[in-house]
């Protein structure tokens, strides 16, 4: 089992969106999009759930220059409310291959900060 | 583009994404020892680098770069320190490390990449676009 944390300011996030327009679609899925966008909260939801994609990653133990991509962490909202994890592409095949079995992710933002956690549960070798 | 006009993108997109001044980014900054940027700030970097240069440089080819595609066995010794292999690569691409690199915890050296290095591996990137 391995744990990763990650704190962002809302404000850096939503800088990094609104200075380079396109980018989005290469952090965040579609639907990941739309649903924050559709929200009051759109600048809070996109950051907390980048600052998810960062825990995941620090769970996996990579980063970004381990050739996963954000946008392959598609945090997706439980019919409850609980966010859960999608992987896609390259995250897919690297979970086959390293024995993931679960991840768990908690969010939250407040004071213009953004938290997520995140826990990676592993087959035994 | 010519080597200074490259090293001046990297430099102004460094600046622009960490929020700095352009004065204040060396072609010796290390971006991460030096500068503080975190994943947010390079992938913010290359993004701008791109809108700039019209190079897609993706945050993969860093690690790339500086591993010169071994896989982490080799570029780590047995205690995860910078392999004797990796320490050859290392003077080639990031000339500006020394010896003491051999002591640095191999997945550490990425904190070592300078603006120049980041110029470096864009004109290779336009020079094989060229090519």
């Amino acid at each position: 089992m391995q744990v990763g944390v990650d704190l962002v300011e809302v404000a850096r996030v939503s800088r990094l969106l609104d200075e380079n327009p396109g980018i989005d679609r290469s952090i965040f899925t579609e639907a990941e999009l739309d649903y924050c966008r559709g929200t009051k909260h759109a600048g809070d939801r996109l950051a907390a759930r980048f600052a998810a994609k960062e825990a995941i990653l620090k769970a996996f133990g990579t980063g970004i220059t381990d050739g996963l991509s954000p946008a392959d962490l598609e945090i997706v909202r439980s019919p409850g409310g609980r966010p859960t994890v999608r992987l896609l592409g390259a995250a897919r095949d690297w979970a086959a291959e390293h024995g993931l079995v679960e991840i768990e992710i908690s969010l939250s933002h407040s004071g213009g900060m953004a938290l997520a956690q995140a826990i990676a549960i592993f087959r035994p070798d | 583009m010519n080597g200074g006009e490259i090293l001046d993108a990297v430099r102004a997109s460094a600046a622009e994404a960490l929020a700095i001044p352009a004065g204040d980014v060396t072609p010796g900054s290390a971006l991460v020892d030096d500068l503080g940027a975190e994943s947010i700030d390079l992938l913010d970097m290359l993004f701008r680098l791109e809108r700039k240069t019209g190079v897609k440089i993706k945050a993969a080819e860093l690690r790339t770069f500086i591993t010169g595609g071994m896989p982490p066995e080799v570029f780590a010794d047995a205690d995860g320190r910078v392999s004797d292999k990796a320490y050859a690569h290392l003077v080639t691409v990031m000339p500006q490390l020394g010896p003491e690199t051999r002591a640095l915890e191999a997945t550490k050296v990425i904190n070592r990449l300078t603006v120049q290095n980041v110029a470096d591996l864009l004109s290779t990137r336009l020079a094989g676009a060229a090519g």
